[in-house]
């Protein structure tokens, strides 16, 4: 299974890039290569030309900028589960790594690049959006900044426009007393979830404040659970809430069907997770 | 489609080649540099039969362009032997029964590679994990857990001759 | 003894090595020989092959599981630079005959397809060029027309189709390619008297070995020079060249195939005549040598080695105090596209059916069905880890159904210790055992008392857990008749009886010996096993032993690794050539050291006389003498120069199948026997398994090796994991294989391992081979299935979730937890 011929552009900052990416079409970016490179082997993506970025050190950069993490375009998965600022303040973060492919991908594989390519069962597109993060999108002249909760609109697809390369993850940083949740089911660790639900969330004189739920592999694409969000909110954790929510979750979603794995399926692990995690959560906060 | 220039070094020896853009990092390993001893299992990132050594990080080389390792340092599989002798982590798989067929065996040795560098002393927990990332079929994954759980050991100490004989 | 069974008399043991304690080399954990050059990457496997002047092949594969090729226009794609040829089926009829089958009657299969597909990713086309990209490139380019036929992806709307819906119409009337039925003892009587019937529907579904390592072939074809040319990792090359030469239209001595490295095969690779046919017909019309290695996606659809893909409806008869009497069941088998190997998967089954139970009769019909997806091929197992399953499935529903505990059943009805060698009603038989012995020791290694309160205790907690445990049989060393001894007795077809392997032993002057091989490495430990039997038998030490491995030319008599049964066939041939080799060392020594060759011993690797220290002679001195001093010995053949042998080792017990079929003979003769245990907690919540604890011991007679065993009762435990939990191939009603890749297809990743597995063995030799060795390749395959299942029963036995289909994936088990919760609320 070998890719189809493309043009090859390796440029050495991050304005030569934009000019290029500005300059022509069906141009795929090679950061990690870790989802790209497959469907290129498979043939089913078959750019006309690539930007290899691996030469912008300027956007290989795990900060600390006072409120907000900030995570460049090239940072790597590894280094990201690696980092003691992920560690100290997005441990969340840390967790979801261990069920994400495994060493040598994560060598390679970017949280930008996974971002960008917005698999419905990847992992980080639900985390930034319980985390409340920012994108920031870069072209030539000008950037914007998208909310994560408004970047991802379908199966491998998100708003960037084709002239834009997501340079920069901006995370804010939860207050230290939140609690944080993750768990998912796959056929193996480290193959795309069937499932994935995460939460962070606050306590309050017992109640819960400030929610964040969100789904990953059930539907087209991650998403929050709002519906979960408002039942929990003022509320005080109690099981039977937390199973009333998952219900009320599963039905409402609408599960794809996968290789693998059924629409009913889907539902029972939202049923089953939902709760768990939100325990969780609440156990870990305060 | 034009060629690319690079230089990089394989095994501590320079080499110089002009690639398509298009080509496999694992295609240049073994057809271009003829090191065959790495293999390719998939070719879409999974079993980890290709794995190899770049810059002290093991990757998948069947996800990596040969244009990109410009400049890189690579270990394959043939450079871990040292004239007659083998690699402590080579003979450790030996001594341990770490391999059946062999023909995921340098992808295990690469990322074990990188875990003893990073990790001298693993547990079994911590060996399981790095593997969990290479398919095998023959050996059900006990056996190289042993190998390289005595490569660890190995590389701490001073290393040990042993002879084929029964043991 | 049932009267069907009195006509199948067992032949006397031609064992020469007894069985004994006190080996020096035999039982030893001695590192691999092969392992320094594989572990330096210096292997050689079939993408390591090159040759001057080769071109790469790339497929044109059909994206429709049924349809009529109405036309292939191939001019763009031999347009494009560096394509040296395009090629469609007819212009491979040209220079190649069909495949040969096993099936009779057969069934039509060409190596590239003409006029028809009958499964997704069946080549129609192939590019030759320069490259692997620029041919994939190409054969993008090919235009194809097609006329889209219904698609057979259901067992028995399969069995029913009429039309265009039939596969084969030349071959067959409908996609019933095969229907036969078969009795052994008194079925009917047994089924009358019994006290309860137990019945079940049980489904065991398709998924495939996917070694590491894919099929590849190197072919180059010169009229002028020996004519074809060929490397390739099939395991078959050595036995039966002159089959493939038949389809190349070429003698064997116009072909040579050449062995490599293989990266695993667990059945796969066995024959691969199809890749080599393919492959040496493009070398042959592009006039250039050409390397084809299938990618993984063609690896998986177009390899012919899927596994079994079977319904069961069984029945099992037990008397009133829980006797086992007859068993009885109709297997419709989805065989895919084609019918290679005849229904040789159904009889191989017959080695063992009964299990390891004093059951009396056996009755079966067989329907083998031809479906538009990848036909079946050999898997480790070969069709039996099927019915370990079933029959162990039976004996769990009777123990239910009796309200008996299932290991007590099991024991009541177990052949006893002085029952050997035993025969089943099918006429093979078991040639030895201690069932009671393995099982007592996988109790004692599980603790299985204790985990039984445990897993109580763990219950009324409100957790589902449940303890496994199964007892089946492992048969070893195959003979080939389990592949024509179902057919139907009008047309047996080639009525194969033969399963040699052979070797040739060379003592060099330099005192080495030189090992000639005929059959392929392909993680098995040829060359560790033969060094170990031959130090032991010819007092050399191991490293003075160097191996190499013949090609289809130079070679002979080689079945194989296959059927488990190479390591028990080549002690066969070691042992026969350390005869005749010991025999002219002692002739040529003694004549040196000036004795009688009665006088001496072979003694660390001298010839010496007995009792004596000083009066010895090296193998190498004596090589030496007799290669080039000729005149220093007397006048006579029996000094001809050079210390060589060959010798060939035929199966050590096999008998033919009754004309009737009333038996079918002794076949598999060589059965180990094995008892796994295993603990599991279930998540009904997400379906998902997780295993606590697991023991497995296995008796596979004397072991040669013990430690290359434990890595084959390791590596087929995993794929057993893996074949109840996790591995399964999925088709859509279109007939389109959905997951292909191996992030769909699920193989066990070191994380699904069991933390905690115990490996225990029991050693009761085989009276039949040498040393009493039996195979051991394919035994965690065949156990693991049944006690896995059989535990996940158990932790879901409060709600009446019962296992009758594998495997059982998470989201199937989660199904299954719901359907139950519903009945049980309706």
């Amino acid at each position: 299974m070998k890719p189809s011929a493309f043009h090859y552009e390796r440029p050495a900052d991050l304005q030569a890039a934009l000019g290029l990416l500005a300059s022509g079409d069906d141009t795929r970016i090679l950061a990690g290569g870790q989802s790209l490179v497959p469907m290129m082997n498979y043939r089913l993506a078959q750019p006309e030309r690539l930007i290899d970025i691996n030469r912008l050190s300027e956007l290989d950069f795990i900060r600390d900028d006072g409120d907000v993490i900030a995570i460049g375009a090239l940072a790597r998965h590894a280094a990201i589960k690696a980092s003691p600022l992920i560690l100290k303040h997005l441990p969340i973060i840390a967790e979801a790594y261990d069920w994400i492919a495994h060493a040598a991908v994560r060598n390679r594989g970017t949280l930008c690049g996974n971002l960008c390519h917005a698999d419905a069962a990847s992992e980080m597109p639900a985390i930034m959006q319980i985390l409340e993060a920012d994108l920031v999108l870069s072209k030539v002249g000008s950037s914007r900044t998208i909310a994560a909760c408004d970047f991802f609109v379908g199966v491998y697809e998100t708003v960037i426009a084709a002239d834009e390369i997501l340079t920069e993850v901006r995370i804010p940083k939860p207050a230290p007393c939140t609690g944080w949740g993750f768990e998912e089911v796959a056929m193996r660790r480290g193959d795309y979830a069937w499932c994935t639900i995460v939460a962070a969330l606050q306590l309050e004189d017992g109640r819960i404040t400030a929610p964040r739920v969100a789904m990953a592999g059930v539907e087209d694409c991650a998403a929050r659970l709002a519906t979960v969000e408002d039942a929990i909110a003022g509320q005080a954790p109690a099981t039977r809430l937390f199973g009333q929510g998952a219900d009320a979750a599963a039905e409402a979603a609408a599960p794809t069907d996968s290789a693998t794995g059924n629409a009913a399926y889907k539902r029972d692990l939202m049923r089953a997770l939902l709760p768990r995690v939100l325990s969780e959560a609440v156990s870990r906060a305060g | 489609m034009t060629e690319v220039s690079i230089e990089l070094t394989v095994n501590g020896r320079a080499r110089q080649a002009t690639v398509p853009p298009r080509m496999l990092l694992s295609d240049f390993i073994r057809h271009e540099l003829s090191l065959p001893g790495t293999h390719v299992g998939c070719e879409h990132g999974v079993c980890g039969s290709c794995n190899v050594v770049v810059d002290g990080r093991a990757v998948r080389s069947c996800l990596m362009f040969a244009v990109q390792v410009d400049g890189a340092q690579i270990t394959t599989v043939e450079g871990l032997a040292q004239g007659d002798d083998l690699h402590p982590i080579q003979q450790a798989f030996w001594e341990e029964h770490g391999l059946q067929c062999g023909f995921c065996t340098p992808g295990m040795l690469a990322t074990a590679q990188e875990l003893l560098a990073e990790n001298p002393d693993p547990s079994d927990d911590e060996i399981r994990e790095a593997i969990a990332g290479n398919l095998c079929r023959c050996t059900g994954y006990e056996f190289v857990i042993s190998a390289i759980r005595s490569a660890a050991a190995k590389l701490r100490e001073p290393e040990s001759e042993t002879v084929l004989q029964p043991v | 003894m049932s009267q069907h069974l009195k006509s199948n008399v067992i032949p006397p043991s031609r064992q020469r090595e007894v069985p004994r304690t006190g080996l020096t080399w035999i039982g030893q954990s001695m590192k691999r020989v092969e392992d320094p050059r594989i572990l330096s990457g210096k292997g050689g496997y079939i993408d390591d092959i090159t040759v001057p002047g080769m071109a790469h092949a790339a497929m044109v594969s059909s994206p429709h599981a049924h349809a009529r090729i109405l036309s292939i226009d191939t001019s763009k794609a031999k347009a494009l630079p560096g394509v040296i040829g395009v090629y469609t089926g007819e212009d491979m009829a040209q220079v190649v005959d069909p495949c040969p089958s096993f099936a009779s009657p057969p069934i039509t299969q060409h190596a590239m397809s003409v006029g028809k597909v009958r499964h997704v990713g069946e080549v129609v086309a192939a590019v030759v060029a320069e490259d692997r990209y620029i041919a994939e490139d190409a054969a993008e380019l090919v235009e194809v027309e097609w006329e889209v036929l219904p698609a057979n992806v259901d067992l028995e709307a399969s069995a029913a189709a009429t039309g265009d819906a039939v596969l084969h119409p030349d071959d067959r009337d409908g996609n019933v390619a095969l229907d036969e039925r078969f009795s052994f003892g008194e079925v009917d009587q047994h089924f009358a008297e019994a006290h309860i019937v137990v019945k079940r529907r049980l489904r065991w579904q398709r998924s495939s070995a996917q070694a590491i390592e894919t099929c590849g072939v190197v072919a180059q074809f010169d009229p002028f020079k020996g004519g074809y040319t060929i490397h390739s990792n099939s395991n078959f090359y050595n036995f039966i060249p002159f089959v493939i030469g038949g389809s190349l239209r070429v003698s064997p001595g116009e072909l040579r195939i050449i062995p490599v490295l293989t990266g695993g095969s667990f059945g796969s690779k066995v024959f691969n005549h199809k890749i080599i046919i393919l492959t040496a017909g493009l070398a042959r019309l592009a006039g250039v040598p050409v390397k084809y290695i299938e990618d993984r996606l063609e690896h998986f659809t177009n390899s012919d080695s899927h596994g079994s893909d079977r319904l069961y409806d069984a029945e099992l008869a037990v008397a009133e105090d829980g006797t086992f009497t007859s068993l009885r069941f109709t297997v419709t088998d989805d065989y895919g596209a084609y019918l290679q190997f005849g229904v040789g998967t159904h009889g191989n089954a017959m080695a063992q059916v009964t299990g390891p139970y004093q059951i009396q009769s056996f009755g079966m019909r067989v329907i083998a069905v031809l479906t538009n997806k990848t036909q079946q091929g050999p898997y480790r197992g070969f069709g039996s880890e099927v019915t370990n399953w079933v029959m162990e499935r039976m004996v769990d529903a009777a123990a239910e159904e009796l309200g008996k505990d299932p290991v007590a059943l099991r024991e009541q009805n177990m052949i006893q210790p002085d029952q050997f060698p035993y025969m089943i009603p099918t006429g093979n038989i078991y040639d030895s055992g201690n069932f009671q012995k393995v099982l007592a020791e996988a109790k004692s290694m599980f603790d299985l008392d204790t985990w039984r309160d445990k897993a109580a205790k763990m219950r009324a907690d409100g957790r589902c857990v449940g303890v496994g445990l199964a007892t089946c049989m492992e048969r070893s060393v195959y003979g080939p008749t389990e592949w024509w001894s179902l057919n139907n007795t009008e047309t047996p077809g080639f009525t194969l009886t033969s399963t040699p392997e052979g070797i040739t032993v060379r003592l060099d002057p330099s005192g080495k010996m030189l090992v000639t091989l005929n059959s392929p490495m392909v993680g098995n430990s040829p060359e560790t096993v033969v060094a170990q039997i031959l130090a032991e038998r010819l007092t050399i030490a191991p490293e003075d032993i160097v191996f190499n491995y013949s090609d289809s030319q130079s070679g002979f008599n080689g079945v194989g690794p296959q059927g488990s049964r190479f390591t028990a066939m080549i002690a066969g041939a070691c042992v026969s050539a350390a005869i005749k080799l010991e025999e002219r060392l002692k002739r040529f020594g003694a004549h040196m050291l000036q004795r009688r060759p009665e006088d001496v011993e072979l003694r660390g690797g001298m010839v010496a006389v007995r009792g004596l220290k000083d009066q010895e002679k090296s193998f190498g001195e004596i090589a030496l003498t007799s290669s080039f001093f000729r005149l220093s010995f007397p006048d006579g053949e029996e000094f001809d120069s050079g210390l060589e042998t060959t010798a060939v080792y035929d199966h050590p017990l096999s008998t033919d199948p009754a004309e009737d079929r009333s038996h079918l003979g002794i076949f598999y003769p060589i059965v180990g026997h094995i008892c796994h245990i295993v603990a599991v907690e279930v998540d009904p919540g997400t379906g998902k398994v997780e295993i606590l604890d697991y023991a497995a011991v296995h008796d596979n007679g004397t072991m040669v090796n013990p430690r290359t065993l434990a890595g084959q009762v390791w590596g087929g435990t995993a794929n057993g994991i893996g074949t109840t939990l996790t591995e399964q191939f999925l088709y859509d009603a279109d007939g389109q294989f959905t997951n292909p890749n191996f992030a769909e297809f699920a193989m066990p990743t070191a994380n699904e391992m069991p933390r905690n597995f115990k490996l225990g063995h029991v050693e009761t030799p085989s009276p039949f081979t040498e040393y009493g060795i039996k195979g051991g390749g394919e035994g965690g395959r065949l156990g693991a299935p049944s006690a896995l299942t059989s535990a996940i029963e158990d932790a879901l036995s409060d709600r009446g979730v019962k296992i009758t289909s594998l495997p059982v994936t998470p989201p199937t088990l989660c199904g299954l937890i719901r359907d139950a919760e519903q009945a049980a609320t309706a």
